[in-house]
């Protein structure tokens, strides 16, 4: 680091990385015994939770997306809510609103769902846009404005939003506004033909036939853990160009013929947030443009639209994204 | 020739039934056709074959081409039995190399594409006609029949077609099953990858063999067309009906005379006086009026009003004319407008207005030229939408990838000891000049595809594939050490010198880049 840092300080800072790392790895370690074959999907999730970021999963059904949720709930120590999403939810069936009290004679504020550390939104576009929209405040400004008070939510606030790509009836997609508050979209695909075989091995075994189970894991991460890895992931160092690089890419959305519209600032700030939180979550101790690169695809995915033309020729966003990636130049010296 | 002889009744026909016709001609001689033909053909295409073995579409395409070569003998054997003279095969093959000679050269290079082939063959082989003469006749003969005998082309390329794939099919259904097994359609696509060159030319032999059958009909059908197209042409229908009335009648001529002589003894002044009256007869031309001088006067009065009424008018046309508002424009428009119009409308300007077009055209293209400049990303983007699969694009070694400069050139002839020496004032530009020296290696001696894309975890990926440990060790330390100067701004330890120094010499030796 060029900074001037007392020795003493720096080795400090030095062990708490490493020991943030490691719990990192542990947690992942842990989610890796219970969803199996999805690697990827995993180090994705961990990076927006470091990072302090929401995930929109989409996959087909029978992925383990709600598993993979719940096991990160079990891993973690903090409160965890689920709201399934339905077409006839309401906002305030989100929020929370206010109840009269026969008792005292008062209105008490009951509050939703929405307050917790870790939120799955199941299924989130089978609801209508009004009761999405409910979500929007919490997910930027983690706060909820009920009966004209803002109430903050307890840090960290993690919102898991699943999604069903193939199903088109009764679905309500997603606004632009929603799907960029999402740090991450992580695609769920299929896992290998070995992984797989793995899986189903595992889950006949289990005493609950069709799913696996998520209650053997152990609970390796405190709220307060949580923190600490997200101040320690933002304090890593990180070169100008690889900052540089992380803009570029973003930037580049906004000018490429083949998408119609490009990423916001926001990608260009989720893209380096992701970064940091998976140098972390890799071990290391500064952040290089790999770790952007891995990242960009999960965090533009859902930022940018494909070009109309495109789209007929059945291009998909991911192939168009990763035309771009291997058009802008890495930084280098 | 003789017009009487004919073994076909000479009548003006219907294009398509001259067509049958030839159907038939070809059908009664067709033992003597299709076995000169097959004699003439098969060992042709055999040696082909036999030349062209490792070509067989180019063996195909040639016999294809040399048909008009072999047509000639059909039409020869034809154009004989047409009038009785039916050769016997062996008189036939021994006439064939005299057939070529005419115009060979001609019929196989600009006439072999022509649709009417097989309707003007006979004109070169039959009438001997060459440049000009055969100009005009092929004038007059295209007059009526050319669509049909170009309908005659296209239907016989169809049939032709058809008939090959049918026969194709044919060997595949007759197949024994066990034999079929192993004929997934699969395997016919992927045939390019194996030896089934034996399949290519069966199909061409089914090809040869088809033509066998119909191109004498071919040939027989445009003769039939030829010769019905002279029989309107030269009324051979009357000339035939004539010739039989005067076979008939000679007999009888000499005693009708004979009679006639004898029962009007009594005016034989009359008989001889009677002259024959024509325009041209002497007595007609004496007149003060000669026939020559009144043809002339109807001429001139036929040319005149009321009879014609020839105008030449050149104008430009400003979209619909309105007749019926002409004259109450007229005496609106100003008479300059008028002069101006007049002036247009003369030829006077013929030059400036080409001028004028070939601006237009001109800007025109240029601004095609331009809008496909000004959106050329785009073009690019949906030219080259598909990523592509297997496509191997010879793309030409990066010299300033990544940032960095990996022309050989510039490089040190001693990378290790340069990096020794640098090391001591300047570590960071000696570790950047090893990294630079592994990725110039990797591009010019692995033929490494790097992009400027590419980040370093991808490069060592690339190396992995490599499967060369002692590379990928080295290229791993060394990227770990660049990653960690360049990114996280620590420098090297000193001992790293000399372990990456001789890791490099190790690997490419002292004087390996240049």
């Amino acid at each position: 680091m060029s900074e001037q840092i007392e020795p003493g300080t720096q080795t400090h800072a030095t062990q708490q990385r490493q020991r943030a790392s490691q719990l990192a790895q542990a947690v992942r370690t842990e989610l890796q015994k219970a969803v199996i074959g999805q690697n990827i999907v995993i180090d994705d999730v961990l990076t927006a939770l470091i990072a302090g970021g929401h995930v929109l999963l989409e996959g087909v059904p029978g992925l383990g997306k709600t598993l993979l949720v719940r096991a990160l709930a079990r891993c973690f120590g903090g409160e965890f809510a689920r709201i399934q999403f339905t077409p006839d939810l309401m906002p305030s069936d989100v929020t929370g609103h206010a109840v009269y009290d026969l008792q005292t004679e008062q209105f008490k504020l009951r509050k939703g769902p929405l307050f917790t550390n870790l939120l799955l939104a199941d299924e989130i576009n089978r609801a209508p846009a009004k009761t999405q929209a409910a979500l929007l405040e919490a997910m930027q400004e983690r706060q909820v404005t009920l009966e004209g008070r803002a109430l903050p939510i307890a840090q960290p606030f993690m919102v898991l939003a699943t999604q069903n790509p193939i199903e088109q009836e009764g679905t309500y997609p997603l606004p632009e506004a929603e799907l960029d508050r999402f740090m991450l979209k992580v695609r769920m695909d299929y896992p290998d033909a070995e992984q797989e075989l793995n899986m189903v091995r595992q889950v006949s075994r289990s005493t609950r036939a069709d799913m696996l189970d998520v209650q053997p894991l152990r609970t390796v991460l405190q709220a307060k853990d949580v923190l600490a890895l997200q101040r320690i992931a933002s304090d890593l160092p990180m070169d100008d160009q690889v900052l540089d690089y992380a803009v570029r890419l973003a930037r580049s959305t906004r000018t490429w013929p083949g998408l119609t519209l490009g990423a916001g600032p926001r990608a260009s700030i989720a893209l380096v947030r992701c970064a940091r939180a998976r140098a972390l979550l890799r071990g290391g101790e500064f952040v290089i443009p790999d770790d952007i690169k891995g990242c960009a695809l999960a965090v533009l995915r859902h930022r940018v639209r494909i070009a109309p033309e495109l789209d007929i020729e059945g291009l998909e966003v991911d192939q168009v994204l990763k035309q771009l990636l291997d058009q802008v130049p890495a930084p280098r010296e | 020739m003789r017009l009487s002889d004919a073994s076909v009744v000479i009548r003006p026909r219907t294009t398509w039934e001259a067509m049958d016709l030839g159907v038939l001609l070809s059908q009664r001689h067709r033992r003597l056709l299709i076995t000169s033909w097959a004699i003439v053909t098969l060992p042709i295409f055999a040696l082909l074959t036999l030349l062209l073995w490792d070509s067989p579409s180019l063996a195909v395409f040639l016999f294809w081409w040399l048909k008009p070569v072999f047509d000639r003998l059909p039409l020869y054997i034809l154009s004989k039995a047409m009038f009785g003279e039916t050769p016997t095969l062996k008189q036939a093959l021994r006439q064939w190399p005299r057939l070529l000679r005419p115009q060979l050269l001609a019929s196989l290079t600009w006439r072999r594409l022509s649709l009417s082939r097989s309707f003007l063959m006979p004109v070169v082989q039959l009438e001997g006609l060459a440049g000009e003469e055969r100009q005009q006749r092929l004038r007059v003969l295209l007059q009526r029949n050319a669509g049909a005998a170009q309908w005659l082309t296209i239907i016989g390329v169809h049939l032709e077609t058809a008939l090959w794939i049918g026969l194709m099919v044919l060997f595949y259904m007759l197949l024994p099953q066990q034999v079929e097994l192993d004929w997934g359609w699969q395997t016919l696509i992927t045939a390019a990858t194996q030896d089934w060159r034996w399949l290519e030319h069966l199909t061409n032999t089914f090809y040869v063999l088809v033509l066998i059958v119909w191109e004498p009909i071919y040939v027989a059908c445009g003769f039939s067309l030829y010769l019905n197209r002279r029989t309107r042409l030269e009324a051979w229908d009357i000339e035939l009906v004539f010739r039989r009335l005067r076979q008939r009648l000679t007999s009888t001529v000499v005693t009708l005379l004979l009679a006639a002589i004898l029962l009007v003894p009594t005016a034989p002044n009359v008989w001889a006086a009677e002259p024959v009256i024509s325009p041209d007869s002497p007595r007609l031309l004496e007149q003060p009026l000669t026939s020559q001088a009144s043809r002339d006067s109807i001429k001139a009065i036929l040319d005149r009003p009321p009879f014609k009424n020839k105008e030449t008018v050149t104008r430009y046309r400003f979209g619909e004319d309105k007749p019926a508002s002409d004259t109450a424009d007229d005496r609106q428009t100003p008479a300059w407008l008028k002069a101006l119009f007049s002036l247009l409308d003369s030829q006077r300007f013929g030059v400036l207005a080409s001028l004028i077009e070939v601006l237009l055209w001109g800007t025109v293209i240029g601004a095609i030229g331009l809008l496909i400049w000004r959106y050329r990303d785009w073009l690019q983007a949906f030219v080259n939408r598909r990523p592509t699969l297997n496509r191997k694009v010879a793309r030409p070694l990066p010299q300033q990838a990544f940032g960095l400069d990996l022309n050989r050139e510039t490089l040190p002839a001693d990378i290790a000891a340069s990096a020794e020496s640098l090391w001591q004032s300047n570590p960071r530009e000696a570790l950047g000049l090893l990294y630079r020296a592994l990725l110039s290696h990797l591009l010019h001696d692995f033929n490494m595809a790097l992009k400027p894309a590419d980040t370093e975890g991808e490069v060592l990926q690339r190396i992995e594939q490599l499967q060369q440990p002692a590379l990928l060790a080295f290229s791993k330390n060394l990227t770990g050490h660049w990653q960690n100067m360049a990114y996280g701004h620590r420098l090297p330890p000193a001992h790293l010198q000399q372990e990456l120094c001789d890791g490099w010499r190790a690997l490419f030796g002292t004087g390996a880049v240049r």
